[in-house]
This record gives structure tokens, C-alpha cells and sequence, in this order.
């Protein structure tokens, strides 16, 4: 059984009269510790199609089965658990909370679980060490750089080490060094962790570190 | 070091983002709650006193001329210097109705300061000793003999007015020298403020001229009823038989007062209804704005594993604490309004038994109930509307 079933997903939007098919009876299979890269040009619906896969949007039709689990039929709090627990996910744009400090922003999907460890603040320090952040715990994103404040959501979307990573271009804003460092770190996690990377990039060769690479044109998935 | 990090926290440094907001929000609840306290403490005092002192006057019935019954009211709840008077003869005409136990009469003398008498503007109770039944409760342990001719005890508020305490003071009262021989304990009425005289002194007073009181005229007649008698059935008996007095059960005195005060209870209750929907009006209205201004930070809490119940639990968090600041603000301020505000209202004023803790306590927590529930209620409805966003959908909402 693959970790990820995707069958016939479908998500149509709906503009006021005109309706935008988004992502079009996609079906895939993701195996456990898969390092897969999705292309595609703006608007073909791969971030649709990767915040289905999250569990922060629905689809239209179609299912996800995670693990056996379809995660359309989970009400709100399964699907917050299996948000906060099973998926780690890194959006394209800043998502620091304002009024938290870096080191609160990486403790964040903690706050919402049942169970807070005692080393949590010692663990999110050596991930913010990790992606070479390490120094400004205590500061507000208002104080960091777009790339900093990159590099933090990482460390946020590591922390509590997640079986599925869902990157939308996560290394958009970066340097090429602190991106081959990045990249470096997803893919030591991948063969260590045996953790699960999908990763959208319009970086051709970034896609092409990925052990699979997939293209989606108009709401259609299909491999390189 | 560093700080908690927890949803207070969370909520706390949330409200500090937009520190004039949240002040606005809290000054209005605070006036909310400080208007239904100061309101409440107001009512509740007045009601009480006028209870309390009616039952302390210790009368089931009070006879009194016809037409006099606010006059008789505002001398015993108020203390106000009035005299009205009727045919001591009435006495036996009502005695002779079923049902009354025991008899006593008053006789109320108004003294005026520098014409008649040496002690500033008050009600000069006299009294019969052999049938009283109102003052002997008062009568100190100190002062356990009956009063003789020329001899004054003085009610508990007059004492500090004259003087008078463990001295013993001479005073001229309607020409005739009176010696201030003790001090009634507090009785929580009008009568606090008074003078007492035996009324054989009514003689020696009427003789010298100084008063509009005729000889064998009384003020009030106090009545006990029978154990089992209905005071009402009483009273109206007494009133059908001698058509010249009015009568006042127990429970009737205070009675032209409260109706007043149901009057600005209403006015009260509305006022706190304005007020309570203006302030739930601009709860909702900030947190709306609220929950437009964070549905992005919405939107990655609940992508990063929130709940709707973890995002009500934030929302609902900045809400009590600025109803909780609100409402203690308010508690205090409606407080201290109240007790300051004694002091302008005569009738508190002559209302001399301060608000129990027991019932300060009471408003205080309805007020802290209703501060924080008007701020619930107005944020219910943002708070309902970001929790059921779509995570994306708020991310994007920007």
C-alpha cells in the first residue's frame, strides 16, 4: 500500500459565473521516503494539488487516502491532527506569525498538540541551527529577511518530524548556496528519515535532484 | 528570559498589537459595567434601607392624618423636619378595632435653629414612655432608667451634630431647657437624626408658644396586630372606622419612594441596555475587523494543526481578558461612584445602613457576568466566521 493514494482528484473553482477547473482527475501514488519534484507553469494548479494533498483545502471530487486513512471523509479536528502530526508544510510565501518570536514560530504546531514535550525549545533551537538561523531565536520576522524568515518556516515545518513534506517552492527566496544547503538537508532527512518530500519548483535542475519528477499543465499531472 | 509560551500568551501579545483598540474596547465595557453597578448599589440600597427600616420602626400598622402619609415617610426614612398632627381622642376610636395588640403615639415637634431652639433644623420625637414599644429597642445598655422631665437622649447621628456622647449638654429646645442624657444606638431610620423627649415636656412646650402644636394632638399612632391579625385587614378597618387618618402597614412604608424608584430603575435598565448593545455592537465590530486583519495568520495556524477549537480558545481568550480588565475597572469605578455619590442623593444620605459586603459582592459579580458576556456575545459571531474558513481560503483571504 503506497503512503499516498490520490485518485481522481479534482478541484473546480467556481468565479463568479465561470468555473476554473484547477486540478483535473489527478491520480497518483506516492510510496514512503519518495523524493518527488512537481513543474509546471503558473497556474496549472500544482499548489491546489499540494494543498489538497495537505488537508487545507478540498477537493471537488476525488479522494486522498493517506496511509489507508481518506482524509476527505476526516472531520475538522482528524484533519487538524493529521495537519499537525503526519504533514509538514512550507508555503510560498511568508508564513511567520508577526507576533511571535522565531523560536515560537517553530514551536507553533506544537501549541496545538495534546502532548508538549519538555525539549521541544532545545530541539526547535538545533533545527533553527540547521538552517543556518540559529542566532536569531529571539527575533521577530518583522526583524528578518525574506530568506531568513524562508529558512525559519523550514525549521517550523521539520520540528516535529513529519512522515509527508509539502514544499511549495521552498527554496523560492534563497541564495543558491543556502538553496543547495537546503536542498542538502531534504535530502539527508529523506534517506535518513525516510521522510517524504513533494516539492513544487520551477527550477528545472532542482526538480531534476528529485527520484521523481512530475509535471502538471492545466489542472493535468503527468511525468517527465 | 523567556517568556511562556501558552494561549494566554498568545492572546495577551495579540491584544498589545493594537494597543489603542483594545484599550477603547476595554473603557467601554468598563463604563458598562461601572453604570450597572453604580445602578444596581443605588436600588439595591434604597430598597433594602426602606426595608430594613421599616421593620426596625417595629410598628405593624402606623395611623397617621389623613393626607399625611409622605410626610410621615419623609420624617421616618428621611429624617426631613416635618410636623403634622391629629386628635390624640382618634387613639381610643381605633383602639376599639379588632385585631391591635398594642398602642404607642409619637408627637413630631420641628425645631428651627436660633428662633426656638440652640440645635440646628430637626424633628423632636416626644414619646410615651408606659406604652412605647418603637424606642425602647434603641435605648443603650448605658441609659437604663426612664427619662425624666427636662431630659433629651439623642439619635445616633445628632449625637456628633451636638455634641453630645458621654458629656452630658444642656440645650434649649422650644424655649425650655433640656439636659442631653444619653444616645440611642443606630436604628438604620430617619429617626437617627432626632431628638427624644418624654411628653409630659409637651405642656412646658406648648405653654411657651414656640410651635404650631395644639394641647392632646400626637403625630403617629404605632400599632402591633394580634399574632395571626392581617396588618392590611387591620389597617383598612381602622381607616373605615376613623375617616380622618390614613394608615401605613409594615411593608406599605417607603412605598410612594419605591414606586419612584421603579421609575428610575426603568431608566437605569434602559440605559444599560443602550449601553450594553452599543458595547457588544463594538466588540463585534472589532473583532470583525479582527478576524479580516488575522484570517491570513488564521489561515497557517490551522495549516500548521490548529482546531477551530484551538482558534476559538485564542479568539475567546482576548476576549475575556479584555472583558475581565474591563469588568474589575468597572466594578471599582461603579463602586466608588456609589459610595461618593451617596453624599447627593438625600435619600441615601438619610439612609444611614451602608450596602452589606454580601450584596456588593453580588453586583459585583453580576457586573464581572455581564461584562464579559456582553464582550462574548458581541465576538461570537466574527469568532464563528474565521474558526469555519477553509485554511487556504483564509491564507488567500489577504
Amino acid at each position: 500500500m503506497a503512503q499516498l493514494e490520490i485518485a481522481e482528484l479534482t478541484k473546480i473553482y467556481t468565479v463568479g459565473n465561470q468555473s476554473i477547473t484547477a486540478v483535473n482527475s489527478v491520480s497518483l501514488n506516492i510510496e514512503k521516503g519518495e523524493f518527488v519534484s512537481i513543474v509546471g507553469h503558473s497556474g496549472s494548479g500544482k499548489t491546489t494539488l499540494l494543498s489538497i494533498i495537505g488537508g487545507i483545502m478540498k477537493p471537488t471530487s476525488g479522494r486522498v487516502v493517506f496511509k489507508g486513512q481518506d482524509i476527505s471523509a476526516l472531520n475538522d479536528d482528524s484533519l487538524s491532527e493529521y495537519r499537525n502530526e503526519k504533514i509538514g508544510f512550507m508555503f510560498q510565501f511568508a508564513s511567520l506569525l508577526p507576533m511571535l518570536t522565531v523560536r515560537e514560530n517553530v514551536l507553533l504546531p506544537g501549541l496545538f498538540r495534546q502532548k508538549r514535550s519538555g525539549g521541544d525549545e532545545k530541539k526547535a533551537e538545533e533545527f533553527l541551527n540547521l538552517v543556518d538561523i540559529g542566532e536569531k531565536v529571539d527575533a521577530y520576522p518583522s526583524q528578518l529577511s525574506g530568506g531568513q524568515q524562508r529558512r525559519v518556516a523550514i525549521a517550523r515545518a521539520l520540528m516535529y518530524g513529519p512522515q509527508v513534506i509539502l514544499a511549495d517552492e521552498p527554496t523560492g527566496d534563497l541564495d543558491e548556496e543556502t538553496e543547495a544547503d537546503i536542498m542538502g538537508l531534504f535530502r539527508r532527512l529523506n534517506r535518513e528519515e525516510q521522510m517524504t518530500f513533494i516539492f513544487i519548483t520551477h527550477n528545472l535542475d532542482l526538480a531534476k535532484m528529485a527520484q521523481r519528477q512530475l509535471r502538471m499543465t492545466h489542472g493535468v499531472l503527468a511525468g517527465i | 528570559m523567556k517568556k511562556e509560551f501558552t494561549f494566554f500568551a498568545f492572546a495577551s501579545r495579540n491584544l498589545k498589537r493594537k494597543p489603542l483598540r483594545t484599550l477603547i474596547l476595554i473603557i467601554a465595557i468598563s463604563l458598562l459595567v461601572a453604570a450597572m453597578v453604580f445602578s444596581l448599589s443605588f436600588v439595591s440600597r434604597v430598597t433594602s434601607g426602606i426595608k430594613l427600616a421599616s421593620e426596625r420602626l417595629g410598628a405593624d400598622i402606623l395611623v397617621v392624618p389623613a393626607g399625611s402619609r409622605g410626610a410621615a415617610e419623609d420624617v421616618l426614612l428621611e429624617n426631613k423636619a416635618k410636623s403634622f398632627y391629629m386628635n390624640k381622642d382618634i387613639m381610643e376610636r381605633v383602639r376599639a378595632v379588632d385585631g391591635i395588640d398594642k398602642m404607642s403615639y409619637q408627637t413630631y415637634l420641628t425645631t428651627v435653629q436660633g428662633k426656638c431652639c440652640d440645635v440646628p433644623e430637626t424633628v423632636v420625637v416626644a414619646f410615651n414612655q408606659d406604652t412605647d414599644f418603637v424606642i425602647k429597642p434603641w435605648l443603650t445598655e448605658k441609659f437604663n432608667r426612664k427619662l425624666q422631665k427636662g431630659e433629651a437622649l439623642v439619635g445616633s447621628e445628632s449625637a456628633f451634630n451636638i455634641r453630645v456622647g458621654l458629656v452630658e449638654v444642656d440645650s434649649v429646645l422650644f424655649g425650655n431647657v433640656f439636659k442631653m442624657v444619653g444616645v440611642l444606638d443606630k436604628t438604620g431610620t430617619g429617626l437617627d437624626n432626632a431628638l427624644f423627649i418624654d411628653d409630659v415636656n409637651l405642656e412646658d412646650i406648648i405653654r411657651k408658644g414656640s410651635t404650631d402644636l395644639r394641647p392632646g394632638q400626637v403625630s403617629i399612632i404605632f400599632i402591633k396586630v394580634k399574632k395571626g391579625m392581617d396588618p392590611y385587614k387591620v389597617a383598612g378597618e381602622i381607616e373605615d372606622a376613623v375617616v380622618e387618618v390614613d394608615t401605613m402597614a409594615r411593608k406599605d412604608i417607603g412605598k410612594s419612594i419605591l414606586a419612584t424608584l421603579r421609575d428610575i430603575n426603568r431608566i437605569f435598565i434602559f440605559m444599560m441596555a443602550l449601553i450594553a448593545l452599543l458595547s457588544g455592537f463594538l466588540t463585534w465590530a472589532v473583532f470583525s475587523a479582527i478576524a479580516n486583519e488575522r484570517a491570513r495568520e488564521v489561515g497557517i495556524m490551522r495549516a500548521v494543526g490548529a482546531k477551530e477549537s484551538h482558534i476559538v480558545t485564542i479568539f475567546l481568550t482576548e476576549v475575556l481578558i479584555v472583558g475581565c480588565i474591563g469588568s474589575i475597572i468597572g466594578i471599582i469605578g461603579g463602586t466608588v461612584l456609589s459610595l461618593v455619590l451617596t453624599k447627593s442623593f438625600t435619600i441615601m444620605k438619610n439612609l444611614p445602613l451602608p450596602l452589606g459586603i454580601m450584596p456588593r459582592v453580588l453586583i459585583a459579580a453580576i457586573g464581572f457576568l455581564i461584562g464579559n458576556g456582553v464582550c462574548v456575545a458581541g465576538a461570537l459571531a466574527p469568532i464563528q466566521k474565521i474558526k469555519k474558513m477553509e485554511p487556504l481560503m483564509a491564507i488567500k483571504s489577504e
